[in-house]
């Protein structure tokens, strides 16, 4: 996420740097914009040293060659004068350009820590396996060939200090088929944490909004395209007890009007207060499919083996998911 | 030298960094024209600017049939612009595999205006809207992904997404913008209803008679300019026993919204038969014969035409003559809006002869 401008400001540093040491050897691998001003630094300097035109200057008409070489006469005396001058504007250009498009980022990047989230999809104290049996609260045997999520608008707080940390706008699908999907990584500056908080789905601002990319993309799966809406959660499976073909049952839970609200704000207090100190800090949380049985509401594959629609029986599931996580360190 | 090169430094940074905020803004912008007297557009233009290379990007994605699963299903093949981008001479129309699809094909114009799309107005974005037909078993067929996928194998695609959108990444996102930058331009605002209102033409009698009619019977649903109030409304239809549609209670899942459908536009009502959301009605008489005696007064059956729409002989001929004078032929013919390769077929048509 803050890759660019990182790379823009080591890249920023790098001319800096190979400015006022004028030496026009490359310390760092820049970018290829920044590379070109160096090459015509470095080509000039060497131009200089050498006593002839740079390539540019050859393929100019004498007449214009005349009159550029008679300014250089002229400017001749005071060269070293200009030659300082260019650099401190250069470089003071340089800095200017660096303040005004970095400093916020430098500042954040200065003292961030990165927290991972790791999510454990659980059948009770069970690691999901895709290829195991389980059996429900309701003695109802079931495997899970889909779990998916979406984790959202997530705010970590120290409770000690007040101090509380936002990442709106950022959206996470953590799909069971995918492992990378399980990590979120967050760069926080708070010195420890002690609650995690975060939506369970996509909140509703963004299910108005028109067409979204990235995790909100459609293509994901995770949205109704004749009924506008994300799913927020899906689980799907077979269960001998399923009055479906295959004896597969699929819970599409979304929602986001009125009384078909199935975004849940999930506030997970921390067993211990989780210290910032190591670079990267680790957090695990777990999610109980259980829970999506009889958290609150008694829902049984054998009475309602799907949910694919904003409704009544989506929001009894969304207030069961509501209860599925905890958080371990 | 030195103050030379310092000046060609900053020179070459300077038009590095025009020529590279300019490189992002090569597109030509289309400017979408609000017709006089129209309510302001609710399409968010801001967050879709419209651009030539966007609407070329749009109108080909319409018309191609690699949107649908097995090739034959272009937009297009539903949304015919000589039928005023509705089905032609079909109640429903036709999709993969030997289906046909559970509704009337609406035809598209002055979309810029609506704010929820299909007859139940499930769909809350004009932006969203292809995704449906796209991906519906029984119309298109495809997945979003198996889309992109084609469209990504495709040279041309690669450098016209790359003309609209400044690089050749081609996504969702990018897809269905284009196609709204394509039918939001569709604007119907030129038939001789509106050159009339314009002081440019008039009606002949039976026009001038219907329109009066129209005023008195029609226009609370049917409001001007859009000839659509937008709203939803059980206008008193038998229920089709076999499709077993409930309308708009599908979305809302409440029971006040049983079997009402979104008002459709009467603009080139001429050329889009047939008409109800099952396009039952084979002709606008039959329409306003059922308006006359065939209203069913259910539950939630519309105060306004419970009791039926009392209409003579007379006055259906006479309101068949005003909704002719809706027929917006400089739209059913306009080029930009045909098919790729065909604009010039569509030009030698002389306009302004529909009916």
């Amino acid at each position: 996420m803050n890759a660019a401008p990182v790379a823009s400001h080591s890249c920023t540093a790098t001319i800096l740097l190979n400015i006022s040491s004028a030496t026009g050897l490359l310390l760092y691998r820049p970018c290829v914009f920044c590379n070109a001003v160096l090459q015509i630094i470095i080509k000039n300097n060497l131009s200089k040293n050498e006593g002839v035109f740079t390539a540019e200057y050859k393929s100019e008409p004498p007449s214009v060659r005349r009159n550029k070489s008679s300014i250089r006469d002229i400017l001749l005396g005071t060269k070293n004068l200009f030659l300082n001058f260019k650099y401190i504007t250069a470089a003071i250009f340089m800095l200017l350009l660096l303040f005004f498009c970095n400093a916020e980022t430098i500042a954040q990047e200065g003292s961030a820590n990165k927290l991972v989230i790791n999510f454990k999809n659980m059948v009770g104290d069970q690691l999901l396996k895709t290829d195991s049996v389980y059996t429900n609260p309701f003695g109802e045997t079931f495997t899970v060939r889909t779990f998916k999520y979406y984790i959202s608008n997530i705010v970590l707080s120290d409770d000690v200090t007040g101090e509380k940390q936002f990442y709106n706008n950022q959206y996470f699908l953590v799909d069971e088929d995918d492992s990378t999907s399980k990590k979120i990584e967050l760069n926080t500056t708070l010195n420890s944490i002690t609650s995690v908080n975060f939506l369970l789905g996509v909140d509703s601002l963004k299910n108005v909004s028109g067409i979204q990319t990235g995790n909100l993309d459609p293509a994901k799966g995770m949205f109704w395209t004749w009924n506008t809406g994300y799913v927020m959660a899906k689980l799907e499976g077979y269960s001998p007890v399923a009055k479906t073909p295959q004896h597969a049952f699929s819970y599409h839970v979304g929602g986001y009007k009125k009384n078909e609200q199935t975004v849940r704000q999930i506030s997970l207090v921390l067993p211990q207060k989780l210290k910032c100190e190591n670079a990267i800090i680790q957090l695990t949380v777990q999610a109980n499919i259980l829970a999506w049985f009889n958290a609150i509401n008694a829902i049984k594959i054998g009475d309602m083996a799907f949910c694919h629609q904003p409704g009544i029986l989506a929001v009894k599931l969304a207030d069961n998911y509501s209860k599925m996580f905890n958080v371990v360190h | 030298m030195k103050l030379i090169t310092t000046i060609l430094i900053f020179f070459t940074l300077f038009v590095v960094g025009v020529s590279w905020v300019a490189n992002t803004s090569r597109t030509h912008s289309i400017i979408f024209v609000v017709p006089k007297g129209w309510p302001q557009p609710v399409y968010d233009f801001k967050q879709n600017p419209l651009t030539q290379e966007g609407f070329d990007l749009g109108k080909k994605l319409f018309y191609d049939g690699r949107l649908s699963k097995d090739g034959n299903f272009p937009c297009a093949s539903c949304h015919q612009q000589f039928a005023a981008f509705a089905t032609y001479d079909h109640n429903l129309s036709h999709g993969f595999n030997n289906s046909f699809t559970k509704r009337n094909a609406p035809s598209l114009f002055n979309l810029a205006w609506q704010k929820e799309f299909m007859w139940d107005g499930g769909i809350n974005h004009l932006d969203l809207q292809p995704l449906a037909p796209i991906t519906d078993t029984n119309e298109m067929a495809e997945t979003i992904t198996n889309v992109l996928n084609k469209l990504k194998k495709d040279t041309a695609y690669k450098r016209m997404f790359k003309a609209a959108f400044g690089d050749e990444n081609i996504s969702t996102q990018r897809m269905t913008k284009a196609l709204s930058q394509f039918v939001v331009m569709m604007v119907s605002a030129n038939s001789k209803y509106d050159r009339v209102m314009r002081g440019e033409d008039s009606f002949n009698l039976p026009q001038r008679l219907g329109y009066e009619i129209f005023e008195r019977k029609c226009v609370s649903c049917h409001t001007e300019p859009l000839f659509t109030d937008l709203s939803y409304r059980n206008t008193g239809l038998a229920t089709d026993d076999y499709l077993n549609d409930i309308g708009r209670m599908k979305i809302t899942n409440d029971a006040n919204d049983s079997l009402k459908f979104k008002v459709p536009s009467l603009r080139n009502a001429a050329v889009t038969a047939p008409y109800g959301h099952d396009g039952r009605f084979a002709s606008l008489l039959r329409v306003m014969m059922f308006y006359n005696s065939g209203v069913v007064n259910a539950a939630t059956t519309d105060s306004l035409v419970k009791h039926g729409i009392s209409l003579s002989n007379y006055e259906i001929g006479q309101l068949t003559a005003f909704i002719y004078t809706l027929t917006d032929s400089s739209f059913l013919k306009d080029p930009r809006f045909a098919s790729p390769g065909y604009e010039s077929r569509t030009q030698q048509v002389p306009p302004d002869h529909i009916h």
